[in-house]
């Protein structure tokens, strides 16, 4: 399914990028993984949720783009209908792989949304970079920056204990129930309770805005309700 | 040593000492700890005196589910349990050769009700269009989880929640150990490492301290007996009779082995193996390091070398070696004391009755007691022989209950191989409220009706297990109809969930050797 290369002004002096986004260029998807600093631009328009990883260990914050698998409430025919787009959709089909100390840039060829004839060009016809690979190479240097940063924000919410399992029961407008499960989001209650002490210490290590940033993102879950709503009653 | 109160009623009771370091009294005092704030200054004070050197009992090391809440209300965590007391996840007991002896012959008793178990007819549904296939394995998903020795959760599930109801197989010396840490430790429960030499009295007959060698007088308000079989407070000082259920349940001698496993990722088995023998039965449990295996038996049956010999057949049959040392002997008189709670003692676990260690039913009536206890604390000297009053008369009925279950894994049995199972199967051995029950399911199927308590040992569920698992078929005729498609639902729902189940849990011992390594997520 993928074939990840690293990416080379030779090889791929004429590849070209789909900007556009839609389901058939892989953005179908119902969430994206979120990383801490992004959580600012994040929460003015999605939910920030937490899941838990596969081997029960830790857990990663994601945005809710959907209540189902490969439901993406804000690809329309238009594009994305949000002002913000999350690092890890943005990313895409690059990604950073590590060579001896170096962070290099990878790209996967199988991926729908690289062209040889249509799409914006990732490099200039004697080899230089872009603007397009400029912002591709900044967006993942943000992302690979997040998730270094991520083990300690997640630890110091499991620290203080303020994740909480969620579940979402949405009605649907045909009065059949959908159940959203398997989601964390941060324990108000328990937020709320935090002394002092445990707040400074919060806030010395920068983690405090990110925790209400999600606090507040998830008054988004009604607004992804309503885009559900719209979409099943208009048929599309 | 005199009362300057005279009979000492209107005291409130402000200290506890708690006799015995083994699982039960480190359980009780952790319960008793955390009910009753004795990390506090105002709350109780919580003392445990232990002889120092007393080997634990190396029987009872199967529970009920009942023991996640139970830890998860003392603050254990559950990985803790895994690493420390060498514990594996039990789904319940499979009974080998049981109802006739042949080849073959065995029946599931799981932990997880039958799906939709109040909902609907399954009894009758089942006997009516499936009573080809075992009842266990139509109205449940769990038989077939055991089966490929499959664990009870996921990786990612919050530690004692559960995807399949369980309890646990552990060492129960460890478990003790772990207790007296977290007792110690984090809630204030005093331990005094010594051995008591005399027991002083108030002049009303009330304990009024333990003399102890090195640490004087341990005074309290109330005692907790949990000596063990010698009973030193409730059986020895104040000579509460033990009343014998020989007549019922005739098994009095347990010989016990550990055993390797064959490679060290052997698989752990998700339930306990209960092999019916000649003269007993042959319990098998899987801990991750080991096997513990044991028969128990009849004295008045069997020799102690002839039930030795079996035990080591067994062993050799499951692939087990065999030069393994001598086993360890138990004897045990099979009853429960007369009352359990006299004058300001009570006796809580082996002190207070032993039982052959079928269904697990020690560490459970352990947990029934000290949360009765708890939730009752006399607050006072003068409520104290009200509460006595109350708990006995639950505890007797407990007990009796305890007694019927276990004996209708033997009363329905086919065998007649042996004496052994022609008594047991003999009408006079049978307890005449079991004798009624019988009779009452022959037209209807075991239910609520029948266990009139709040908190009973067993659920109906697991009378129906064991009734149906037995062989039993109740006679036709019954008048009342119930919507056969609907236990149908019921039973589909089972397969199915067995079939989304098998390929979405880890083994046993993935699931354990995962837990050793990373722990469990609390949410």
């Amino acid at each position: 399914m993928t074939n990840t290369v690293l990416l080379n002004n030779v090889d791929h002096h004429d590849l070209r990028l789909r900007t556009q986004r839609s389901a058939a260029w892989g953005d179908g998807v119902m969430l994206a993984h979120a990383v801490p600093a992004e959580f600012r631009e994040l929460q003015a328009h999605y939910p920030i949720v937490f899941q838990k990883s596969a081997d029960g260990t830790t857990f990663h914050p994601v945005a809710l783009l959907g209540f189902q698998d490969g439901q993406n409430l804000f690809l329309d025919a238009d594009g994305w209908d949000a002002g913000y787009l999350p690092l890890a959709i943005e990313r895409e089909p690059f990604l950073i792989g590590r060579d001896g100390g170096e962070l290099l840039v990878h790209v996967d060829l199988d991926s729908p949304r690289l062209s040889r004839s249509d799409g914006e060009p990732l490099f200039l016809p004697h080899g230089g970079t872009t603007d397009t690979l400029e912002r591709i190479n900044s967006v993942l240097l943000a992302l690979h920056e997040g998730l270094q940063a991520t083990p300690a924000f997640v630890a110091a919410l499991l620290a203080h204990d303020l994740l909480e399992s969620f579940v979402l029961d949405v009605e649907q407008p045909d009065g059949s129930q959908q159940r959203l499960a398997g989601f964390y989001t941060i324990a108000e209650e328990r937020l709320a309770a935090l002394d002092g002490a445990a707040l400074a210490q919060l806030h010395r290590a920068g983690h405090l805005q990110a925790v209400f940033m999600a606090v507040a993102s998830l008054s988004n879950l009604a607004a992804l309700i309503e885009r559900q709503n719209r979409r099943l009653a208009g048929g599309a | 040593m005199g009362d300057a109160m005279g009979d000492g009623m209107g005291d409130a009771v402000r200290r506890v000492v708690i006799i015995g370091g083994g699982s039960a009294g480190w359980l009780v005092a952790a319960v008793l700890a955390v009910d009753h704030a004795a990390a506090t200054a105002e709350g109780l004070q919580i003392t445990l005196l232990e002889a120092p050197g007393i080997p634990p009992i190396g029987v009872g090391e199967g529970t009920w589910p009942s023991m996640r809440d139970t830890l998860r209300k003392i603050g254990l965590a559950e990985a803790d349990l895994v690493r420390d007391c060498d514990a594996a996840f039990k789904q319940g007991s499979r009974f080998d050769g049981w109802v006739s002896g042949a080849a073959g012959d065995h029946y599931s008793h799981p932990f997880a009700l039958p799906q939709g178990y109040t909902e609907a007819d399954l009894v009758g549904t089942w006997l009516a269009r499936h009573a080809d296939q075992p009842f266990a394995e139509v109205v449940s998903f769990q038989p077939r989880l055991c089966a490929h020795g499959l664990a009870p959760k996921q990786v990612t599930t919050p530690e004692y929640a559960a995807v399949a109801n369980y309890g646990y197989h552990f060492d129960a010396g460890k478990f003790g150990l772990l207790l007296r840490r977290h007792c110690t430790e984090q809630l204030g429960v005093r331990h005094v490492c010594d051995e008591m030499i005399g027991v002083q009295s108030h002049a009303n007959g009330d304990i009024a301290s333990l003399q102890t060698r090195a640490h004087g007088a341990l005074a309290a308000d109330l005692f907790i007996d949990c000596t063990g079989l010698p009973s030193l407070l409730l059986g020895q000082h104040y000579g509460v009779p033990l009343v014998s259920q020989r007549q019922v349940l005739f098994n009095d001698r347990a010989l016990a082995l550990q055993v390797p496993y064959p490679q060290p990722d052997s698989p752990i088995a998700s339930q306990t193996l209960a092999t019916a023998q000649g003269n007993g039965w042959i319990w098998d449990i899987g801990l991750p390091t080991r096997r513990g295996v044991g028969h128990v038996y009849s004295s008045a049956h069997c020799s102690d070398d002839a039930a030795e010999q079996a035990l080591r057949r067994h062993i050799r049959a499951s692939g087990g070696p065999d030069d393994l040392p001598a086993a360890r002997q138990l004897r045990f008189e099979p009853g429960y004391r007369a009352e359990f709670w006299h004058r300001n003692c009570v006796a809580i676990g082996l002190s207070s009755g032993f039982i052959e260690p079928l269904e697990a039913s020690a560490l459970a009536l352990i947990e029934l007691s000290v949360h009765a206890l708890s939730a009752q604390m006399p607050a006072t000297r003068a409520a104290m022989d009200i509460v006595a009053r109350q708990f006995n008369e639950a505890f007797s009925y407990r007990w009796e209950r305890v007694i019927d279950f276990l004996k209708l894994h033997y009363a329905l049995s086919q065998r007649r191989d042996t004496d052994y199972w022609r008594d047991h199967t003999a009408a006079a051995s049978m307890p005449e409220r079991l004798r009624e029950l019988l009779t009452l399911w022959r037209h209807r199927p075991p239910s609520h009706y029948d266990l009139a308590c709040i908190e009973e040992v067993f659920p109906s569920a697991s009378y129906q297990y064991i009734l149906y698992g037995m062989g039993f078929r109740p006679e036709a005729g019954s008048r009342r109809r119930e919507d056969p498609a609907l236990a149908e639902r019921c039973f589909q729902e089972a397969a199915a969930l067995a079939a989304r189940m098998r390929p979405a849990l880890p083994g046993n011992r993935a699931l354990i050797t995962h837990i050793q390594r990373h722990g469990l997520p609390k949410i």
